[in-house]
């Protein structure tokens, strides 16, 4: 499976095709990071909500830079499991380079407040970004042309997925549950006080759960619609 | 290899590609799919090869190692050719040495540093026929495998026919234009109306007390033509040198 992995990585590449999700994180980082300093976990919880929608695109374009007839030939080569299995790891790959610069970002441009749960704030950023990556994985994966089967029906998925995330999860939503908890940790990193043990421990279990879930979904329609 | 009553069609509502299709394929036999464009003949290649599922029924007995040449090779991908081999190697669990043994054997050598968008037709078919080749198939599905290859290339194609049968491997191969009805051995199934039909085998291939050898020379721009043209009056070509 490691060859496909780097085979999918070295052909989004090489094609090209991560210039723009490239740009869109530095813009991203541009905008959250140039106003000034924050304490970390405020800083980190912006950060990964922020990444959530470039993640899933990335991983979107990443899927299907791969022509049809190639994926075809991969999944006789080593298998239906593994074939989609190895295009969540590339996409795994490239999501943790991102937040790995993303998490040091600001301290090339004093955007952290160091004065304030500097240990604590790091680690809490480095959870808000491990429980959004999965997630925008999974959305990204069933926007992918080989679950959709066209490029518009992809954009679509991708599109309103990205805006549900952010509705749903606003304070107040009436159902919270239907989307990862991207905007309910981003609210927890960015409260008066640091978040409790059990609200990390039932946003961990929430984001598992969704995960679950959705790439339940995707094994299922990768399955049904090869 | 059995299809078991199979039934296919590309999406819920549409229409069936193909119908109640029931046939064996034995161990170390050739068939040849035969049938006009948009028969079906790539839909039953896909299925034999298990890059389709069919709607209905099953294929059962598919031996582990598949090698499938699709009908257009996938060239739209940032690798050169042999790149492309040795990844595709490292993938299919094939030796190093086995990349170097194809390139060489499908005249590929010189195309090995040449991007996979820049390859000719023909030189990507190659390619794509390598990689179905690096690991020994037992079952290898060639999907119109003469489109865009060079008449030195043809030639090749019934020899690793014959290497792979001769291995036990099974081998399935369509043709709209008819280049390979002398495959030697080889079965014919047509595909028609979305139905499969076990239609007469050809002639016996002539042994070789009945047949004489005879060297032709033709001009280097004419050889294609000059192959296809034998080879269409029932005469075996053996190879194209210079």
């Amino acid at each position: 499976m490691r060859p496909l992995v780097a085979m999918r990585i070295a052909g989004f590449v090489r094609g090209g095709r991560a210039l723009a999700p490239l740009i869109a994180v530095l813009v991203e980082l541009g905008i959250i990071y140039g106003g000034g300093a924050s304490p970390a976990a405020v800083a980190y919880g912006y950060s990964a909500a922020a990444l959530f929608p470039v993640i899933a695109w990335l991983t979107k374009l990443l899927l299907d830079a791969e022509p049809d007839v190639q994926r075809r030939l991969a999944r006789l080569s080593i298998g239906p499991t593994r074939e989609a299995t190895a295009g969540v790891l590339a996409a795994l790959v490239l999501s943790l380079a991102v937040c790995v610069a993303a998490m040091a970002a600001p301290w090339l441009f004093n955007g952290i407040d160091t004065r304030v749960n500097l240990g604590a704030g790091l680690a809490l950023g480095v959870l808000a970004h491990l429980l959004a990556v999965p997630a925008a994985i999974a959305v990204g994966a069933l926007a992918s042309r080989a679950v959709t089967g066209s490029i518009r029906l992809g954009v679509t998925v991708l599109v309103v997925s990205a805006v549900l995330v952010v509705v749903l999860g606003l304070s107040g939503s009436i159902a919270p549950w239907l989307v990862p908890p991207v905007m309910a940790t981003a609210r927890a990193l960015n409260g008066k006080y640091l978040p409790t043990a059990d609200r990390l421990a039932f946003l961990t279990g929430w984001a598992a759960l969704w995960c679950a879930a959705a790439f339940t979904g995707y094994g299922w329609l990768r399955r049904a619609r090869s | 290899m059995r299809f078991e009553q199979v039934w296919f069609r590309y999406a819920r509502r549409a229409d069936w590609t193909l119908r109640e299709v029931a046939a064996t394929v034995e161990p170390g036999s050739t068939v040849v799919i035969l049938g006009r464009n948009g028969a079906g003949k790539s839909t039953l290649l896909q299925l034999a090869a298990g890059v389709l599922r069919p709607g209905r029924g099953a294929i059962r007995g598919r031996p582990a190692i598949v090698g499938w040449v699709p009908e257009r090779f996938p060239a739209d991908q940032p690798f050169t050719a042999g790149d492309y081999l040795r990844r595709m190697a490292q993938l299919r669990g094939a030796p190093e040495t086995a990349v170097g043994q194809w390139i060489e054997r499908l005249l590929l050598t010189e195309h090995a540093g040449t991007r996979l968008t820049d390859l000719s037709k023909g030189t990507a078919q190659k390619v794509g026929l390598a990689q179905a080749l690096l690991v020994p198939p037992g079952l290898l599905v060639l999907d119109e495998p003469w489109e865009g290859l060079d008449s030195v290339a043809r030639t090749l194609i019934p020899d690793i026919v014959a290497e792979v049968t001769a291995a036990g491997g099974m081998v399935l191969v369509s043709d709209h234009r008819g280049e390979i009805t002398a495959l030697p051995g080889a079965r014919h199934w047509t595909v028609a109306d979305g139905t499969l039909h076990a239609t007469s085998a050809p002639p016996a291939a002539p042994t070789e007390e009945d047949e004489v050898i005879v060297e032709v020379a033709v001009r280097r721009s004419e050889a294609d033509q000059a192959v296809v043209a034998l080879r269409a009056s029932g005469h075996r070509v053996l190879g194209v040198r210079g």
